[in-house]
């Protein structure tokens, strides 16, 4: 089941928090749905499922917007940043409640209990979880319906680091079954190994839409050496755009380390540090901008 | 439905709050039983004995002024949703949203009922109990003890009803808590005040409540004060349905008014 995002635009007075917004989510596949904090991520996601009315457009899920689905819960699971537990619930009772509402039955909330690793903690109240749990409780509850799709807000805040691995191989399998899978997130390093596809917003508006590779553009590296000033001149001689960078150190555009390697031995300059930068999402984002320098 | 009835009734069953109204109801009923033990001969200043009707009536009445106390269990059940922001968990499991409230605001009226029952059996077995003891009658026959109590039950239930309208209403748990009790503590009270809203006493919910419980202590208070004649009340069904139809205006609003709203 594909999701069909079209013109999604919502305004609070004179303020637009997302405007004009059209994007499309594959089945069997990880979607990231990036955006610095307040770029409207949350506000999209809430659009999406009828929790807020938007001032224009439509987001479709398999031809139908959320409301109009015949079983909402059992087609599209999510997991919100907002959503909340009641304090004197256990995260058990949590899960049956909604067991219950979506016609589940208990054993499915011990299942997805299971399959997320609520049970551990399951007879807590909900008052006494950490962030972490809380966001595995929140991935139960979307679970419970054993939805084609999946809309997970930031699920990756608070996890730790071995939490982190778990839910990147969690949801790259729910994909590998063929489900939809949109996860947002403001962190790049998050999720660029987890998603195939990215779409990143920012001030509300559609930035780019398609591979994830393809958010990047030329890596950067960063090179240290006691004759820095003589690698830039040989460098730039050649045609390559190095700029200046930490003192005592250059950061050299459109070659890989060992291109640039080569050239500090061709130039016979010492080198102290050669480092292959990652772009971060704010550097990928002045790249998607053409606001590259 | 009957699962979104299943869903109300075991997000209510795993809390303490049905623990919690429970005790309150027996605490409202065990006051009036203290209170019947005492005597209210024996009370400053002293009252008609438990053997006259006015003595009766007057324990009678004091449970009923303990209505609000389900009201305010039920604005606080369905703030909750919004304090402790499941809603939107909620609102995801029914977009109808209509459909939860609806099974909200049945299961809590059952509640409410059952909070009045308890209310009304503890307070009902204390005052004969009491008078047993004391050696003496009932100012008021059986049946009409017991017709009493079970109006207070059901009065019970329809507040409850009321407070969780309330509560759906105003989604702030303090400013639901705030308007619920303010009203029945202090604003009907000083309305009463203003020349010609006597008039229109019986069709508040103070006059409709006094119609159905059979109480009219206020009017009678205010009428004294006032040097007029007390206001005729409703006959106790018409009490009732007036309370029923405030129920019903505060649920279509509540109701209404989520539709339109964004749940953030």
């Amino acid at each position: 089941m594909n999701i069909e995002v079209r013109g999604l635009t919502k305004t609070y007075g004179t303020v637009t928090a997302v405007s004009d917004l059209s994007f499309d989510v594959p089945p069997g596949a990880v979607t990231a749905f990036l955006g610095p904090n307040g770029a409207g991520k949350t506000t999209t996601m809430r659009m999406m499922l009828g929790l807020v009315t938007p001032t224009a457009g439509t987001a479709l899920f398999g031809g139908r917007r959320y409301a109009d689905l015949p079983a909402p819960s059992a087609t599209v699971g999510a997991a919100l940043d907002g959503a909340g537990f009641h304090p004197a619930h256990t995260a058990r009772d949590h899960l049956r409640v909604y067991a219950r509402m979506g016609r589940y039955g208990t054993a499915r909330a011990d299942r997805v209990a299971e399959l997320t690793g609520v049970s551990a903690f399951a007879g807590r109240l909900t008052r006494a979880l950490s962030t972490g749990m809380r966001q595995r409780l929140n991935l139960a509850t979307a679970l419970l319906g054993d939805p084609r799709v999946l809309l997970l807000d930031e699920p990756g805040n608070g996890l730790d680091p071995e939490g982190t691995a778990w839910l990147r191989r969690f949801l790259r399998e729910l994909a590998a079954e063929g489900r939809t899978v949109l996860v947002s997130s403001h962190v790049l390093g998050e999720v660029e190994h987890l998603a195939d596809h990215a779409v990143v917003i920012r001030q509300g508006r559609l930035v780019s839409t398609g591979p994830i590779g393809e958010l990047y553009g030329p890596a950067t590296v960063l090179v240290r050496s006691p004759e820095a000033e003589r690698l830039a001149r040989g460098l730039a001689r050649d045609g390559v755009l190095v700029e200046p960078g930490p003192p005592g150190a250059l950061r050299v555009h459109g070659l890989d380390a060992a291109e640039v390697a080569a050239a500090a031995t061709a130039l016979g300059v010492a080198l102290h540090e050669i480092t292959s930068e990652r772009p971060t999402l704010e550097q990928a984002f002045l790249h998607l901008t053409g606001g590259s320098r | 439905m009957t699962a979104l009835l299943s869903a109300e009734w075991t997000r209510l069953a795993a809390t303490r709050l049905w623990l919690w109204g429970l005790l309150a109801a027996l605490a409202s009923g065990g006051l009036v039983g203290l209170l019947a033990l005492v005597g209210p001969e024996n009370f400053n200043p002293p009252m008609p004995g438990l053997d006259t009707e006015q003595g009766t009536r007057v324990l009678l009445g004091l449970l009923g002024f303990t209505v609000f106390a389900p009201a305010l269990l039920g604005t606080v059940a369905v703030a909750a949703e919004h304090r402790h922001r499941t809603i939107t968990t909620s609102t995801l499991f029914a977009p109808r949203r209509w459909t939860w409230l609806a099974a909200k605001l049945a299961v809590y009226t059952g509640a409410g009922l059952v909070y009045g029952v308890a209310a009304s059996a503890v307070a009902g077995g204390a005052l004969f109990g009491a008078a047993a003891l004391k050696g003496v009658t009932l100012g008021l026959p059986v049946s009409t003890v017991l017709a009493l109590l079970g109006r207070i039950a059901l009065t019970m239930a329809v507040y409850t009803l009321l407070g969780v309208a309330v509560g759906a209403l105003l989604r702030n748990q303090v400013a639901a808590l705030a308007v619920v009790g303010a009203y029945f503590y202090m604003i009907e009270t000083t309305l009463m005040l203003i020349p010609g809203v006597k008039l229109i006493y019986p069709w508040l919910p103070g006059g409709a409540t006094s119609a159905l419980t059979g109480f009219t202590y206020l009017a009678d208070a205010v009428a004294d004060q006032t040097g007029g004649s007390a206001t005729a009340l409703l006959s106790a069904p018409a009490g009732a349905a007036v309370l029923v139809g405030y129920a019903l205006v505060a649920i279509a609003i509540a109701v209404a008014a989520p539709l339109r709203r964004d749940v953030a």
